[in-house]
């Protein structure tokens, strides 16, 4: 994603703005949506949810302090679960309410400006793009797959046998077992993977786009093993039904369910579509 | 084997902020998106901070946050 180069750091001449203040854009939409901002808060401290014009097309925007999203402070605010719990849902929040009114292009979370003027000049010259990509998002909504190995077969406990005594388990059985047990291992998650990538081009079939997204941790996702497949898929919304109708064949289909376990959520605002590159297909999210 | 599909606030329209398991929502909001040249710094998209704030959360999600799913019929 060649604009995000630079972006990790302030760019050249930039300072914190004189007065402290800096405008947090959330998202884009086109002008003629009206997007329902009452009852927003946005971040918090900042002034109002609010809307700037930029040809045809309306940013969301929130005044907030500058200092509050400086490197340090936002290094420090971001290793605060809470904090950024908050932040990440205070961000979604504003997102939602501007999807429902139509379609959206989402930003990551903490896009500042130095002013209104810079955050609509930067928005009105790329226009054309983002023009373009709220058409391809128009009426399509994402989904999140996720896949988990299932243990098709108990873990290989190896009982001693009646000729096994503990005296006779000798160092070669023990490391035999052992190596065993970690080829069954190997072996499970090699299907559970297969299995993943069947279920994964099943349903990309369906899909306007897909992706790849970084398996995420199991210590984050409450499951002892890790995902074998974590993707999101842009679904026209009138393709809505049939999707849940494969994913759901796919769930019974013995040849899937003896290895896998399959996890859909939605719909999502389109956040992992919401590119101004064209690499989304097949893009893994780890690429350079 | 299929876990019903995670949705929330199913009467308020399919977007609603409530509800959404937080891991996949981080996974969106930190490192996707547009990206228009921002005049301050946009440093959490850079991986080393997300993993920062994905082991500041180890600590506390899994007791803090139930399965958004267990109890959930969405469709």
């Amino acid at each position: 994603m060649t604009e995000t180069a630079g972006l990790t750091r302030p760019a050249a001449g930039a300072q914190t703005p004189p007065d402290g203040t800096a405008v947090c854009i959330f998202a884009v939409c086109h002008a003629q949506t009206a997007p329902d901002l009452d009852g927003l808060t946005g971040h918090p401290g900042g002034g109002p949810v609010r809307t700037l014009a930029a040809g045809p097309l309306t940013l969301i925007a929130q005044s907030v302090s500058a200092a509050d999203f400086a490197p340090e402070a936002c290094a420090e605010r971001f290793s605060d679960p809470a904090a950024l719990e908050s932040c990440a849902r205070a961000h979604h929040a504003v997102i939602a309410a501007v999807a429902r009114g139509g379609p959206v292009v989402p930003l990551p979370l903490a896009t500042l400006y130095l002013g209104p003027e810079r955050a609509t000049a930067a928005v009105a010259g790329r226009a054309d793009r983002l023009l373009a990509l709220l058409e391809r998002l128009c009426h399509r909504a994402e989904w999140g797959l996720k896949v988990y190995p299932v243990r098709s077969t108990p873990p290989a406990a190896d009982p001693p046998g009646p000729d096994s005594a503990p005296a006779a388990d000798t160092g070669r059985a023990y490391l035999d077992r052992l190596r065993n047990r970690q080829q069954e291992r190997e072996r499970q998650h090699e299907t559970a993977w297969r299995t993943a990538e069947h279920v994964y081009a099943a349903l990309a079939r369906q899909a306007a786009a897909a992706r790849r997204l970084r398996p995420q941790d199991p210590a984050l996702t409450g499951g002892s093993r890790r995902q074998v497949l974590n993707a999101a898929l842009l679904l026209d919304h009138d393709r809505e039904r049939e999707f849940r109708d494969t994913v759901a064949a796919l769930a019974r289909d013995p040849a899937v369910a003896a290895h896998a376990r399959i996890e859909v959520t939605g719909p999502w605002v389109p956040y992992s579509f919401a590119r101004l590159d064209d690499e989304e297909q097949e893009r893994p999210a780890d690429a350079p | 084997m299929l876990h019903e599909p995670v949705a929330w606030q199913p009467d308020e329209g399919p977007y609603g902020p409530i509800g959404v398991p937080l891991v996949d929502l981080l996974d969106r909001v930190m490192a996707t998106g547009v990206v228009i040249s921002g005049d301050l710094v946009i440093a959490i998209a850079e991986v080393p901070l997300v993993r920062l704030s994905l082991h500041a959360l180890l600590s506390s999600v899994s007791e803090r946050m139930p399965a958004p799913w267990a109890d959930s019929g969405p469709w």
